[in-house]
């Protein structure tokens, strides 16, 4: 175990000696940390310490090169992302990913795991079971959008809502997969501070409705706030966990991210 | 809604392409009826043309299963269209080969089959890569298939093609021999120019009804498909992969099955050509039938069953109407024209509607759903047209 990390009991996502180098650099480098079920937990580094390669390694769609990814006590490690997610772990990206041609329901509709209709045999041999659960999939979107308040943009062009709006509709259909543990890459970078505090709400209710949460995020002030424990990656490896006023405090930390060296 | 209940409502719920397009549709058919009343067009090589729109349409409507579904690009759409002909060709022939002289429905699945087996070769090691090793894997494709029909003689009679091939209904009750029972009809419309209705009109006919089943069918249940769920999952592909992949979606299976669904319409249309034309030859494999193909999704809108049913026809008009360029004193020769009129139509479409003239204009959800999902709510307009089309409002 790193150095730092807190005893976990039930870890809904345990990371151990993931490694993954791109030529010479080693861009996860032995990073280990386990995300314990219920938290919101954080995932902070300076640029360049490999949060996002270590995100693409927990989600399969990079292949490590050694260590493990367990899921719900399940190993996935080198799963394809669809199986990954199968085990309960669902992430969103950076960027917005925009859906060309689809209204906001739409595009909601996606979310949802193992629909019937989404077999080609069953639309036509069972055309009941599908619309069913068509039905039931597009209440529960609605539900969401309204849980989220933006159930106005509905029947909007998914292409054509903000950048925030966009990253709510992103959220609100990640919980329609109805994930056990959300990695969120960078839920706030680009959005204005209303709707920051709104995701922030909206992802504090979810996490008392039972999802897990883990973050990365550049805005201290919202990481601080909302996740604990808060892990601390720099140059590929853990480089401590805990609290957000001992990460704070930690002169580590403060190295790490002025870029001391020494 | 209904178009017989209330028509002025229906038309009203039309986009302003979608009217257009009718308007243009309704003077066309006028003027071809017309043409035939008078008899400067022979309902016999009338019949044979819209056997021939069919035959785009579903050529059409597979590479839009393909491309305008998924995003897939498949440069082998004359391929599989060869595969298709050849198949029910070789297997139904007299000068066959190969065992020849089956009942054209062997044909048809004998073609079907191989199609699938191809789509699965060439989708294998393609599918799980990046979009444009498909394209480029699928252009080497349709050469290997050509040259293959070209130089193996034992299997497929080489450059001299395959003769004697049986119309589609032979062996099959009462429409095996229904031309030649029925009787020959003359109808005279206009005083001196008769129109005769002999054996081969019925022959045409048949065919028309074969190709009206065939693209009517496939049009039904591609229209099922793109507004489900797995339709969905496709659209979700082609504007973004990894976020399918993220969301749980096996995202290689999916556009396999894109994939093989495509090909398989595409090879329908090489059966129906078989016995439409009743000779199959290397030159059906020239890549320019890919090329129509393209032009008739992207004129129509990619992603859009009804514009690729829409490009099929304008694809068949420029190439069939070219012919009587001549008769209107131009002295030029229609094949050059013909390509020079497609290039037009495609730099126009690209510069003034890039979108295409029909592409998808309305929400995509299983409509039982919405019917009953406790929404009333439409969207105002297409998702495309208030996207692109700001002047189309």
């Amino acid at each position: 175990m790193s150095e730092g990390a807190l005893p976990k009991e039930d870890a809904v996502l345990r990371v151990d000696d993931l490694q993954k180098s791109f030529g010479g650099l080693a861009a996860t480098d032995h990073a280990t940390f386990a995300v314990e079920r219920g938290t919101i937990t954080g995932l902070i580094g300076p640029n360049g310490a490999g949060k996002s390669t270590l995100f693409n390694l927990i989600s399969g769609f990079y292949e490590p090169d050694g260590g493990t990814v367990e899921v719900n006590g399940t190993d996935v490690t080198g799963m394809e992302p669809y199986e990954v997610a199968e085990h309960g772990l669902i992430r969103t990206f950076q960027t917005p990913r925009k859906l060309e041609g689809m209204t906001v329901r739409e595009a909601m509709l996606v979310g949802p795991r193992n629909q019937p209709g989404e077999s080609f045999v069953k639309l036509f041999a069972t055309p009941g079971a599908v619309s069913e659960s068509e039905s039931a999939n597009l209440a529960d979107a609605e539900r969401i959008l309204e849980d989220f308040e933006i159930d106005h943009l509905a029947t909007q062009p998914a292409t054509d809502i903000s950048g925030g709006q966009m990253k709510l509709v992103e959220l609100a259909r990640a919980m329609l997969a109805e994930p056990e543990v959300l990695l969120l890459d960078e839920p706030v970078a680009g959005v204005n501070p209303t709707l920051a505090k709104k995701l922030k709400d909206q992802i504090r209710r979810l996490n008392e409705q039972g999802t897990t949460f883990l973050l990365i995020e550049h805005d201290m002030e919202f990481v601080m706030d909302l996740a604990d424990p808060i892990v601390v990656l720099d140059q590929g490896s853990v480089l401590t966990e805990g609290t957000p006023d001992g990460v704070r405090s930690d002169d580590r930390v403060i190295e790490a991210y002025l870029g001391g060296g020494t | 809604m209904s178009l017989l209940a209330d028509p002025k409502a229906a038309f009203a719920d039309l986009t302003r392409p979608e009217r257009w397009v009718l308007g243009v549709s309704v003077a066309f058919m006028l003027f071809l009826l017309g043409a035939l009343l008078t008899g400067a067009l022979g309902p016999t090589y009338f019949l044979f043309l819209v056997g021939l729109a069919g035959m785009y349409a579903l050529l059409s409507f597979g590479l839009n299963a393909q491309w305008g579904f998924t995003g897939l690009i498949n440069f082998s759409v004359a391929a599989f269209f060869g595969i298709g002909a050849y198949g029910s060709a070789l297997m139904t022939a007299e000068s066959s080969p190969i065992a020849g002289g089956f009942n054209p429905l062997v044909g048809l699945v004998v073609a079907l089959v191989v199609a699938l087996v191809l789509a699965l070769l060439i989708g294998i090691p393609t599918l799980r890569l990046r979009a444009d090793y498909l394209a480029i894997a699928s252009l080497g494709l349709a050469e290997v298939v050509r040259l293959v029909v070209l130089n193996e003689r034992w299997l497929t009679n080489g450059s001299a093609g395959v003769r004697g091939i049986p119309s589609f209904f032979k062996g099959w009750p009462v429409l095996s021999t229904f031309p030649e029972t029925m009787p020959g009809l003359r109808l005279v419309v206009i005083p001196g120019s008769p129109i005769i209705l002999g054996t081969s009109f019925w022959e045409a006919l048949l065919n028309v009804l074969l190709v009206l089943t065939f693209a009517g069918v496939t049009f039904l249940m591609l229209r099922r498909a793109h507004q489900s769920p797995w339709g969905r999952v496709l659209r979700t592909i082609r504007s973004d992969e990894d976020l399918a992949r993220a969301l749980g979606k096996n995202t290689y299976s999916f556009k396999m099955q894109s994939f093989i669904l495509g090909s398989l319409i595409m090879a329908l249309a090489g059966v129906f050509y078989t016995h439409l034309n009743l000779y199959v030859g290397p030159g059906d494999l020239d890549p320019i039938t890919t090329f129509y193909a393209w032009v008739a999704v992207i004129l129509g809108g990619s992603g859009s069953n009804r514009g690729a049913l829409f490009g099929g026809i304008v694809i068949v008009t420029i190439r069939e109407g070219t012919r009587f360029l001549n008769d209107f004193a131009i002295p030029i020769d229609p094949a050059p024209m013909r390509l020079l009129l497609i290039g037009i139509v495609i730099v126009a479409v690209m510069r003034y509607r890039p979108q295409g003239v029909l592409p998808p204009q309305r929400e995509l959800i299983w409509p039982s759903a919405v019917d009953g999902g406790g929404t009333t709510e439409t969207p105002d307009s297409g998702v495309r047209e208030q996207k692109g089309g700001g002047g189309d409002e």
